[in-house]
């Protein structure tokens, strides 16, 4: 391992040392690249110089050639199915020959996330990052919009601020988000709860799409968003990031900062800490301000890590602090109230920019503490433990101040719930034995609810259990995964009970759900052009407690919810088909058709009438249960023109069946389709990475609805222009990076289906971000280093 | 720094973050809020009716719904019956019954006037109505109304409590709905 780091810090020395030669670009660099587990050459590695925009793919030996290049000092990325990539600064003359070792740095040189990330690598499941092109130009938005630049992948908005992912047509329950590993355990249920996570600490966003019970557990049914920390630093030295972000609607502001360290005396222990600081006022539509639309966010993070080549541990810690107001608009006394908002032409409650919050608004709060700690058994795997712990705190304020003033001095929330939760795994992983890897774990978690105020979501304790196995075989052009796994949840409620005569009385029920699942996958690679991928899978989800035992109003929804305690846990059958077609170096598609069948799958029905309360009329929704069926096509394709012209084009489509009432299921994704043209320039003196981008989105009007199931008719379609505009000056081998990006460029009004605030107002209109990142390191010189130089 | 000393200060560093971490760890999950909590919940409205020329002529109307919104359902909901060619002195009385004793929410509404609005709309009925309570900027709340019956007839009587919080003009427009029961109406 030693030499490793070694021979990287001669690089970055030698880098330093030697100034660019202009000899002829006629030199080449040229080598192997080589499996460090088996000592086997890696097919189809690509390797490529970030500089030159130029490289290459290696042999069926492992060979790999880049020629006609200049001499000199280059960053060289080196990726792999199953293997982390690797970024590696390198120095070029002559005919260099250079061999990589790509899994070997997955080991030992990234830190100990990489190696339980594994088989999510390696996965036969369609898996899409967002890139990190679209991640910067996203920098300042919520975790859900930059989620959106991933085809198939959708957002359930409540205004501006409140953002959830949507994958296939699916969201909150049925989606799991893994931060940094960790099961992201909030209130979820609700469709204005919004993912508790500062997009910040990502530094890679990626997304697996279809059931995905099996490493993960229960409720994985649509799909798992994974949020990845950047790798602790294995270099000696200090550094770190500024980032400042800028917008006009809203008069926006956010900053983020982190510093990384390691020391040279002592290369095992490595620290991050991070931080991010945000703002925003009153955001406006094309023709009105949106009232009480504000919001202030504070979030901070650390890591500490302890890796040895035979053993590691980690400690990650995050907090997450948001108050954000909700459109003082949106909250309506009954279904007159809301017939009025829907019809007047602009909001009822209008306003001037403030960045004042007022009634009505959220509180939220998210803290995690992770810790993790791994070994090697030997030769043959390794064995990993992790401990967590989540604590979820959300206030809601009503619009409506208590009547009694003494209960109003103490401004407590109307809702409140804390959700405090404890999870456990231990994993042992075995590297690969005649062509075959995999994994073995189990997993306990322990979660409890508990509410102050208007009774919404009842107490409950949540404890679950769970074993899996996953197996992936890997021969020359095949790859087969499978794994199954076993679950078992219990849920104790306690809950009040009207009785009558202004009498409660506490009912203590439990659910128990139990349920077995697999998946098998197969990978076949005919040659560096095709790669087709399929994936059959099962996942299952118990009904949640607001399924279970909602029982009352809903004041943001406007509606009576009633759950059902005799729901029964939902299946899910799915198959995803990805053709991924690469027919020159130009072109690159990526076409996946999917199917999702659901069993007993869980929605809201509509009653026929509305129920009359003090307040008036509501309608009243029902949970029920039904077979659905949804199917589509996710489609991705990139086709560099030329040199400086590259065009992207996405489509996603998506029919959502009800089987048992024969009619489309409410709240799914319309069609979007988005074209993206982009201008590169080449690299002129110290500027590089230039671009130019205008997009195109065209959303449909989603038709396919059934009748009589919402308050008013879905919105029409609608198309938004976008433009990103970005450049990097290189200082003292650092890159400053500057961004501009202008959001609904036309300043449209329009309203999205998938917005629950289009009852009420159109969706924000024109948004200018700016945004500058500032990189910082300063290397120590290493003991060791010296030495071997 | 010896290899020793780090690897204390980590382990100290990771018993002083779950030391510090712990956020308020309510797990009293088995011990919750009783129902009976402070947040408010109207849940009857009570009309009372007196006859101006002889007081000892009362009648009363009563939407109830025990349990507040959602739940189970209004189980007192009068039809309001009075008779012609009289003026009745008309009172309003919003209590929570969730709670007991309940709690009379009207005495709230009546300190809170500026920011409330009785509105009542009547529709096939005789019955005009004119409120004669004003809150302190002098414009009126509704607590307190004359109802004046002319003809016989069948029709209903909207009843509604808007909150109008720095929006008051006297006008039924502005705020949002607290009360909205629509009463069957016999005038007889």
């Amino acid at each position: 391992m030693y030499k490793v780091i070694a021979i990287i810090f001669l690089f970055l020395i030698q880098a330093n040392l030697f100034a660019q030669s202009d000899t002829l670009c006629k030199s080449m660099l040229m080598g192997k690249i080589i499996d460090e587990h088996d000592k086997s050459s890696l097919e189809f590695a690509n390797i490529y110089i970030v500089e030159l925009q130029k490289g290459g793919v290696s042999d069926s030996k492992g060979f790999y050639k880049i020629e006609n290049i200049c001499d000199g000092s280059y960053t060289v990325k080196i990726s792999h199915v199953g293997c982390t990539t690797i970024e590696t600064k390198i120095i070029v003359k002559g005919k260099t020959n250079k061999t990589f070792y790509p899994e070997h740095h997955a080991e030992i040189l990234k830190d100990v996330e990489v190696i339980a990330k594994k088989p999510i690598e390696q996965t036969t499941q369609t898996k899409n990052d967002v890139s990190d092109e679209k991640l910067n130009q996203s920098k300042g938005q919520s975790l859900g919009d930059a989620l959106k630049n991933i085809v198939g992948v959708n957002s359930l908005n409540t205004g501006n601020s409140i953002s959830k992912p949507i994958i296939h047509g699916m969201h909150s329950n049925r989606i799991l988000i893994l931060n940094n590993g960790i099961r992201q355990e909030g209130q979820q249920w609700g469709v204005e709860h919004a993912p508790e996570i500062d997009p910040f600490i990502a530094n890679k966003l990626s997304v697996i799409k279809g059931a995905n019970s099996v490493r993960y557990g229960s409720d994985a049914i649509a799909g798992v968003v994974i949020v990845e920390s950047k790798p602790l630093r294995d270099s000696a030295g200090i550094g770190g990031e500024i980032n400042l972000v800028g917008m006009t609607n809203g008069k926006a502001g956010t900053t983020s900062v982190y510093l990384d360290g390691n020391f040279n005396r002592l290369k095992a222990f490595s620290w991050r800490v991070q931080g991010t600081l945000k703002q925003n006022g009153t955001v406006s539509a094309p023709n009105y301000i949106l009232v009480n639309t504000g919001l202030k966010e504070y979030n901070f993070s650390y890591t500490l890590g302890w890796i040895k080549q035979k053993y590691g541990a980690e400690i990650f810690y995050s907090q997450f602090n948001t108050t954000l107001g909700i459109f003082g608009a949106s909250h309506i006394g009954n279904l007159t109230d809301l017939q009025k908002a829907f019809d007047s032409p602009v909001p009822l409650e209008t306003g001037a920019f403030t960045y004042k919050i007022g009634r009505p608004y959220q509180h939220i709060e998210h803290e995690l503490v992770k810790f993790k700690a791994y070994f090697l058994t030997g030769e043959i795997g390794k064995l990993s433990i992790i401990y967590a712990r989540q604590y979820n705190l959300r206030y809601e304020y009503d619009k409506h101040k208590p009547l009694n003033n003494s209960l109003e001095a103490l401004n407590r929330p109307e809702l409140q719930f804390e959700l405090t939760t404890h999870t456990a795994d231990i994993i042992w992983e075995h590297n690969r034995i005649r062509n075959v890897s995999g994994s073995i774990g189990i997993s306990g978690m322990t979660q409890g609810n508990t509410y102050e105020g208007r009774t919404l979501i009842p107490n409950f304790r949540n404890n679950n259990g769970g074993i899996f196995w996953i197996e992936r075989w890997k021969k020359n052009k095949f790859e087969i995964e499978g794994g199954i796994r076993y679950d078992y949840k219990r849920v104790q409620i306690y809950k009040y009970q009207y009785v009558g005569n202004a009498t409660y009385e506490l009912i203590t029920p439990v659910h128990v759900f139990e349920n077995a699942t697999g998946n098998i996958g197969a990978i076949y690679k005919k040659d560096s052009t095709l790669n087709l991928s399929i994936n059959f899978g099962s996942a299952w989800r118990a009904p949640s407690v607001n399924e279970l035992y909602s029982y009352g109003l809903h004041h943001g929804a406007a509606a009576l919810e009633y759950g059902d305690n005799t729901l029964i846990s939902e299946r899910t059958y799915n198959a995803i088909f990805t053709v991924h077609f690469i027919p020159s170096k130009k072109i690159n598609i990526e076409i996946s058709p999917y199917i999702h069948y659901i069993q007993d799958f869980i929605y809201r029905q509509p009653a026929p009438s509305p129920l009359l309360t003090i307040h008036g009329a509501f309608p009243a929704f029902y949970y029920k249960q039904t077979d659905a069926t949804l199917k589509g096509i996710d489609f991705y394709s990139n086709y560099k023109i030329n040199r400086s012209f590259e065009f992207t084009g996405k489509a996603s489509i998506l029919r959502a069946w009800n089987k048992k009432e024969n009619d489309w299921l409410i709240m799914m994704p319309s069609d979007r389709y988005e074209t993206e043209l982009t201008y590169r320039f080449k690299t002129y003196k110290k500027i590089n990475s230039s671009y130019l981008s205008a997009s195109f989105l065209y959303v449909t009007k989603q038709s396919r609805v059934p009748q009589n199931s919402d308050f008013v008719a879905p919105p029409s379609s609608y198309y938004l222009i976008n433009l990103h505009a970005s450049f990097s000056i290189k200082i003292k081998n650092q890159n400053l990076e500057f961004g501009v990006s202008v959001f609904n460029v036309s300043n449209k009004s329009y309203r999205d289906y998938l917005d629950r605030f289009r009852y009420f107002t159109d969706a924000m209109g024109r948004n200018i971000t700016f945004r500058v990142k500032v990189p910082f390191n300063m290397g120590f010189k290493s003991k060791s280093i010296s030495n071997n130089n | 720094m010896k290899e020793k000393t780090i690897k204390l200060l980590f382990a100290t560093l990771a018993v002083a973050t779950i030391w510090t971490s712990c956020k308020k760890d309510k797990d009293l999950v088995t011990v919750p809020q009783p129902v009976i909590n402070e947040s408010e919940v109207i849940t009857t409205l009570k009309l009372t009716f007196v006859d101006s020329s002889n007081t000892s002529n009362i009648k009363y109307a009563t939407f109830r719904d025990p349990d507040g919104d959602g739940g189970l359902g209004y189980d007192i909901f009068d039809t309001i019956k009075l008779e012609p060619n009289k003026t009745w002195l008309t009172t309003i009385i919003l209590l929570n019954e969730t709670v007991s004793p309940a709690d009379t929410i009207s005495n709230e509404v009546l300190e809170e006037g500026v920011d409330h609005l009785f509105c009542f709309s009547p529709t096939g009925t005789s019955a005009t109505v004119t409120k004669t309570d004003l809150d302190a900027n002098a414009l009126p709340i509704g607590l307190q109304s004359k109802w004046r019956t002319t003809s016989t007839g069948l029709g209903t009587m909207q009843v509604e409590l808007r909150h109008q919080p720095g929006v008051k003009d006297g006008s039924c427009t502005p705020g949002n709905t607290d009360i909205d029961v629509v009463f069957q109406t016999k005038i007889q």
